[in-house]
């Protein structure tokens, strides 16, 4: 044991007998901070909950996956580095990272305890805290690159059931599916909600005749269902002109299908994603609703007749 | 009552060792920075009792994974609350052991004789981290499977080892039931026991060796100088 | 003398806080646990058809699908039922299975009665044993009419004898 070790503990020996006992004075703090947690942590529970998304869907492209914040920093390192170089952010440098942590003792071996005798390490820390506060900044700050998707609850209820009922194997949507039944998002789209119950509690009492089955769904399956129907149409019929529209105004730097331009996002999809009155209001004025976006508003270069033609448009784009 | 106490079962002994042992005093704001460890303890305490509870209505399939985690938070009484107590937890639990970490690192306690609590306490951190990337999975909502997917194929970019690396994570060579039950095993059963045995090492030895004071200025004659 | 009040003071501070915490998660806990005790079923009411589908006087044997949620697993099952509907448009519905041991009994046309195939048992087009060794007439499900739609309960209550 080298001389500072002895004095060390000679030194922490008299320390702790000037000391207070752990219990009640250190376990006071810990109960009082300890409560101030609990009481956050239900304030949050509470006010807040837990988040959940939609179920999985591992066919989704239009999804932006994005980790926790805290594990943001190592999604963003990622970015920093060209393809072949990728391991080396993935794991070299989190590995050398976790086996400096292991060996720090060793590495740091000095008698001097207080950050400022310490500059090196004291440096290091602040630097690497830094880098990680800076990329977790940059994590969250960076656009996404796929437009968000806010389903409403209900109609991703219904495309769950469409597809566990594998109701596309007698439907079409989007012009894909069995030619057995109508194609739904231009018939069934455009039904009353009570007319499209009664359908799925029973295909016979509105529709004599009908070959579809009785399903036997329970009431929020049925709730989800007509929602999914309803969705269906986009934001109505649109005109002649609307792809014009879209020629002329929005296709220098968007496409649909194989026409546009490629500066910004592919709307091919966007009516999956975005219903009407979402997109009449991005093509109003998108920076309210996006503020990184680089589109010019069209407020007044459309009129609002244009715009909403434009945007049911838009909403009938789906997958 | 007490006296039967302490003559069949020594609680006394123990009490005093684990209750009345001497702190170093620490004066000022300084002495709340020394909560973060126990806070963190606190946290996965709570983190152990949610965990419990929501296990006993969580299914780790992909059929019925999402459902639920929904009817945890719809139907069940307090299931929102026990969840978002786990979900906010969870946050809590990386913070804190951030900040611990960092009052440990700033304050040099790792340095002689504490080396061995501070492997240990790394060890600890890894867990957590461990714990927060198999927990994300489990609702099996569109974050959970994505984050996931991009968490895997991280590991998958390791030479030579990464792909079989994340085959092994994944349980096969596509994500789906076999890495959400390989996921669930690990956040329910492997962590947990790993993270009560370090636990149970690393407050050992925080005992043993007492808790550190506060570092001093070595001007002010507290350190010294002869290394 | 000023530090063992702070003392005291401070016990009973770590009392009063560790009684919250504890009264905080265990009645979250406890929420959680007892949560089967108040949490509402699904009754269960399938509709199988217009209720004006059926011929009085005959009973007639339905097929329904009875899809019920099973805490947040929706489970299928294939069930059937005999249905008589009376002149007045009443309803009754039968449980499928024989009171005596659950064998599947049918409706003779001939001798207008139900018969079991197992131990010959016999009952009248209303339930009432005729012949035959069961304890009791047969078991009917719990039937309404909502909007000239026929819903039953496919839970079986006792017939009487």
């Amino acid at each position: 044991m080298s001389q500072w070790h002895e004095e060390y503990l000679k030194r922490y020996k008299r320390a702790k007998q000037d000391g207070k006992p752990f219990f009640p004075y250190t376990v006071f703090k810990d109960t009082v901070f300890a409560t101030l947690l609990l009481l956050a942590l239900v304030g949050l529970a509470l006010w807040r909950g837990a988040p959940l998304e939609e179920l999985a869907d591992p066919t989704d492209t239009s999804y932006n996956p994005r980790p926790e914040w805290y594990f943001l920093f190592l999604f963003q390192a990622l970015k920093l580095f060209p393809g072949s170089l990728e391991a080396v952010a993935a794991v070299l440098i989190p590995g050398l990272i976790v086996g400096a942590l292991f060996l720090l003792p060793f590495l740091d071996r000095g008698p001097r305890r207080h950050p400022f005798d310490r500059p090196l390490w004291l440096g290091l820390g602040v630097l690497a805290a830094g880098v990680w506060g800076w990329l977790t900044w940059a994590g969250i700050t960076s656009p996404l690159t796929n437009p968000t998707v806010e389903r409403n609850p209900l109609v991703s209820e219904g495309l769950r059931l469409y597809r566990i009922l594998n109701c596309s194997y007698c439907h079409k949507i989007g012009g894909k599916g069995g030619a057995v039944g109508p194609e739904l998002d231009k018939t069934a789209a455009n039904k009353e909600a009570a007319w499209l119950e009664r359908h799925f509690r029973d295909p016979q009492s509105v529709s004599p005749g009908s070959p579809m089955p009785k399903l036997n769904l329970l009431d929020d399956e049925i709730k989800g269902l007509v929602a999914y129907m309803q969705s269906l149409g986009g934001g109505g019929p649109y005109s002649d002109q609307a792809p014009r529209l879209f020629a002329d105004h929005c296709s220098a730097c968007h496409r649909i299908g194989k026409d546009g331009g490629d500066t910004a996002p592919d709307l091919s999809t966007i009516g999956s994603a975005r219903d009407k009155a979402y997109l009449r209001r991005y093509i109003q004025s998108p920076s309210k609703l996006n503020p990184d976006s680089s589109m010019p508003s069209y407020k007044d270069q459309l009129s609002d007749v244009e715009i909403e033609d434009l945007a049911r448009y838009l909403a009938s784009q789906r997958e | 009552m007490r006296e039967w106490l302490k003559s069949r079962t020594g609680f006394e002994a123990i009490w005093k060792a684990l209750f009345e042992r001497a702190i170093p005093e620490a004066k000022g704001p300084v002495a709340w920075l020394y909560v973060l460890g126990s806070a963190s303890l606190f946290v996965f305490i709570v983190q152990f009792t949610t965990g419990c509870l929501l296990a006993m209505s969580y299914a780790p399939t992909p059929d019925h994974a999402y459902d639920s985690v929904r009817f945890i938070s719809d139907q069940v009484l307090a299931g929102r609350l026990v969840r978002g107590l786990h979900h906010w937890g969870a946050t809590f639990m990386v913070v804190l052991v951030a900040l611990h970490f960092s009052r440990v690192y700033f304050m040099g306690a790792y340095k002689f004789p504490r080396e061995a609590t501070w492997i240990t306490g790394v060890c600890l951190l890894l867990l957590v981290l461990g714990f927060s990337f198999t927990g994300y999975l489990l609702p099996w909502d569109q974050k959970a499977y994505w984050a996931t997917a991009v968490g895997t194929n991280i590991a998958a970019q390791a030479p030579v080892i990464g792909p079989s690396v994340a085959a092994v994570l994944k349980g096969g060579e596509e994500m789906g039931a076999a890495t959400l039950t390989r996921f669930y095993a690990f956040h329910v059963l492997v962590l947990p026991a790993l993270t009560a045995l370090l636990i149970a090492c690393h407050l050992f030895l925080v005992i043993w060796h007492g808790i550190t004071e506060p570092p001093a200025r070595e001007e002010d004659g507290a350190g010294d100088r002869r290394l | 003398m000023n530090d063992a009040h702070d003392d005291g003071l401070i016990r009973k501070a770590i009392g009063v806080l560790g009684a919250l915490i504890m009264a905080v998660l265990g009645s979250a806990g406890l929420g959680f646990l007892l949560s089967p005790l108040v949490q509402k079923r699904d009754e269960g009411w399938v509709d199988v058809g217009p209720a004006d589908a059926f011929k009085p006087g005959t009973p007639v044997q339905i097929q329904f699908v009875e899809r019920t949620r099973d805490s947040w697993s929706v489970t299928e099952k294939r069930s059937s039922a005999w249905v008589l509907a009376l002149d007045n448009g009443q309803i009754t519905v039968f449980d499928p299975r024989c009171p005596h041991l659950g064998c599947p009994f049918r409706w003779n046309i001939l001798d207008k009665r139900f018969q079991c195939p197992c131990h010959t048992a016999a009952f009248a087009a209303d339930g009432a044993v005729i012949s035959g060794p069961s304890p009791r007439a047969l078991d009917r499900f719990e039937s309404k009419i909502e909007d000239n739609r026929l819903l039953i309960l496919p839970r079986p209550t006792q017939g009487h004898s």
